[in-house]
């Protein structure tokens, strides 16, 4: 609905959390609470992001009375989180400062809202910590111990039907500045892999705890120089614990986002090898190399020849589609050729060799597909 | 800190408190909230049964749950942060301890969110219910007080769509486990079944109590409350001046000179009564025309703080909203 809209002072609060906080933030709905102007957007529901999920909290302003400051409404499960009264650890910087971002709120200093969710939201983390800090399992009571040391480590503790279930934690990993190793780099963000490990709270009568349940996590721009779904993760053995596990994985990690990193000029050097055969490529991705469109003729039959060349390259071949520049369907679309992906290849080819093996099969291909274009289109 | 807390078994509220309490949210035109008054009973329940196997099962504390409490009045601000500040604190001129209105508690009246207490109502009910307390009426223990731990929570359905337009539950706050214990209400629909407690429900508010009891002894006196010496001799006085007050505007017309509207000065009296009537009509008429121009002199000022509001949170064109997933 366009004509809802949240009135200034809250739509500058949120653009500037948008901007400045350290992670992506949504907001998932935002509603009114006047009687009178339904129009005027005055609360609403983030989600912040918070051991590799959401945490949803509902920010209640009130437009009727715009000078007061904001309320907060936790999720169902955190009735016991009252960052106002934390049993322990009061009175320490965070404290003060979420207690001033109240006490003295503005409604037209823009920043605000942010320092609220930053120490809210620090507040939780010493919730969490709590909470799970708590639990009587003395392998948690271990892992905590020796985890904790870890920068940016969080934990969330997940309750069954009155009890607690499982224990999240997520890890950073590697203490690598992976935006510094790209040439370039485009990403805003830090990029960053985490390894979510879930322990089930183990039962007193179980003798040996089962093996967390473990999975990398890496933000999501960080797919198109490395896919973390790639990686085999090595093997939990029994009696196992993180301070041992870590170690293996981080430095397997690392030889592997080197390695993605000298990809990059693998692919780099492969497109320019398209260079002599294809003429200049009419786009190509600078920062990662993995897309790349050319123009091409087979007689009067000029075509676009588009290459998406995936991570795994040259291992995977790159993945082709052709595009008529002349033929269309009746709705205005180009006709495209269905991906190409089973044509003559060897990784252990030269660039320039490559490049010409492709160029050879597309000679072939380009009447084919010539045909293809030509043939009535089945109707959508 | 002296252990003010005791668990209640329910809380009553009589059907029309609790519609005009209702009726004063919904009209409202933003989020509200206010207080509660009423008091706090010991049950004396029997607890006969033909059950013998089964003993009572009240708890080992000196305070089975039988503790009933009544909310009869409440008070609503017509904003939010009326008696505390955006952290939960009490104004310094928070609502003070009162024997003749107990204050039970606090309510807050939220449009579209969730049934649940947010971050500063857990503050505002940890403040009040610390530092206030009175005395508990019919209490087996002579000195035992209750903290004002009472929350009422009203909000309307998220969704537009739903089929019920109000949503409330009560808690009482627990300082010790610092947690809202949810409690059942129970809605008294005061009529002839319920004679029995209709005293229950006479609002406690502490409105300047005017007496209007006539001087000659009538059959209303006789239920009349036996107050105990020192404050039966002030209620009288009160009384008295009460009195004067009336007098001034019977202008000696004594209601026992009613009783000349029979017999043979009947005809003469009933001229000066009925001149009495038209001066009487005549100052309700200036009373009711000065009514008027000061609702209308309100009125204008709030109108005038809509506007001033509206300049403050009325989107300006052209502001968009930040990315709305």
């Amino acid at each position: 609905m366009s004509n809802k809209e949240f009135p200034p002072f809250i739509s500058a609060q949120l653009q500037y959390l948008f901007k400045h906080y350290r992670s992506p933030l949504k907001v998932e709905q935002a509603w009114s609470g006047s009687k009178y102007n339904p129009g005027i957007l005055d609360r609403f529901t983030l989600l912040i992001p918070y051991c590799l999920d959401f945490i949803k909290w509902d920010i209640i302003y009130n437009s009727e009375s715009p000078n007061a400051a904001p309320d907060v409404i936790f999720g169902p499960g955190d009735e016991d989180f009252h960052p106002f009264h934390a049993i322990s650890g009061g009175g320490g910087g965070d404290f003060k400062s979420l207690k001033n971002s109240l006490s003295d709120w503005s409604n037209k200093d823009p920043t605000r809202l942010l320092i609220l969710i930053q120490a809210l939201r620090d507040q939780y983390l010493a919730y969490q910590k709590k909470c799970v800090g708590e639990v009587d399992d003395d392998r948690l009571k271990f892992e905590m111990s020796t985890m904790l040391s870890r920068e940016g480590i969080e934990m969330y503790l997940s309750m069954g039907i009155d009890k607690p279930e499982e224990v999240k934690f997520a890890v950073p990993l590697l203490d690598m500045n992976i935006n510094k190793m790209v040439f370039g780099c485009p990403w805003r963000q830090p990029q960053k892999i985490y390894l979510q490990v879930v322990y089930p709270v183990s039962r007193k009568y179980v003798s040996v705890p089962s093996a967390p349940r473990l999975k990398l996590v890496s933000t999501s721009e960080l797919r198109t120089l490395f896919s973390v779904d790639d990686v085999k993760l090595p093997p939990w053995m029994d009696e196992m614990c993180m301070a041992e596990y870590l170690p293996h994985l981080e430095e397997s990690l690392e030889r592997q986002i080197s390695e993605a990193v000298s990809l990059i000029d693998v692919r780099r050097r492969f497109i320019e090898a398209l260079e002599p055969l294809f003429g200049r490529p009419l786009e190509a991705d600078p920062f990662f190399c993995r897309k790349a469109a050319f123009l091409a003729t087979s007689g009067v039959f000029t075509f676009l020849v588009y290459f998406y060349i995936s991570t795994q390259f040259p291992k995977q071949q790159p993945a082709l589609i052709l595009q008529s520049t002349q033929h269309f369907h009746p709705q205005g679309t180009a006709i495209k050729s269905p991906l190409m992906k089973n044509y003559p290849w060897s990784p252990r080819w030269e660039a320039s060799q490559m490049a010409e093996r492709i160029f050879e099969y597309l000679v072939e291909e380009s009447s084919n597909f010539k045909r293809y274009c030509n043939e009535p289109q089945p109707q959508h | 800190m002296e252990d003010h807390h005791h668990p209640l078994q329910k809380i009553a509220i009589s059907g029309p408190t609790l519609a005009s309490l209702i009726q004063r949210v919904s009209t409202s035109p933003g989020d509200v909230d206010g207080l509660l008054f009423g008091h706090v009973t010991q049950m004396t329940h029997s607890s006969l049964s033909d059950d013998t196997t089964a003993p009572s099962s009240s708890s080992t504390t000196d305070f089975p749950s039988n503790l009933i409490a009544t909310i009869t009045t409440f008070l609503c601000f017509n904003s939010t942060l009326s008696f505390y500040t955006p952290l939960g604190d009490l104004h310094p001129h928070h609502p003070q301890p009162h024997p003749h209105h107990p204050l039970l508690g606090w309510f807050s009246a939220r449009r579209k969110t969730p049934l649940r207490p947010s971050m500063r109502e857990f503050s505002v009910t940890n403040s009040l219910s610390s530092n206030i307390t009175f005395p508990i009426t019919d209490s087996r223990q002579p000195s035992a007080n209750f903290a004002p731990s009472l929350f009422l929570l009203l909000t309307t359905p998220l969704h537009d769509h739903i089929i019920h337009t109000h949503e409330y539950r009560a808690y009482q706050f627990s300082p010790f486990s610092r947690r809202f214990d949810p409690k059942s209400i129970e809605v008294v629909n005061i009529g002839p079944g319920f004679r029995g407690h209709y005293g229950n429900f006479t609002p406690k508010a502490a409105l300047p109590w005017m007496s209007c009891e006539l001087r000659c002894p009538s059959a209303m006196n006789e239920d009349s409350k036996e107050g105990e010496g020192g404050e039966n001799l002030l209620y009288l006085k009160q009384a008295l001046k009460d009195q004067e007050v009336m007098d001034l505007s019977a202008e000696g017309f004594d209601v026992r000179n009613l009783s000349r509207l029979m017999g043979p000065e009947a005809a003469s009296y009933t001229a000066g009564l009925e001149d009495f009537y038209e001066k009487m009509l005549a100052k309700i008429d200036s009373l009711a025309r000065l009514v008027e121009s000061s609702e209308a002199k309100i009125l204008g000022q709030v109108d005038h703080n809509r506007q001033l509001r509206n300049i403050v949170s009325k989107p300006i064109g052209g502001d968009k909203n930040p990315a709305c997933s």
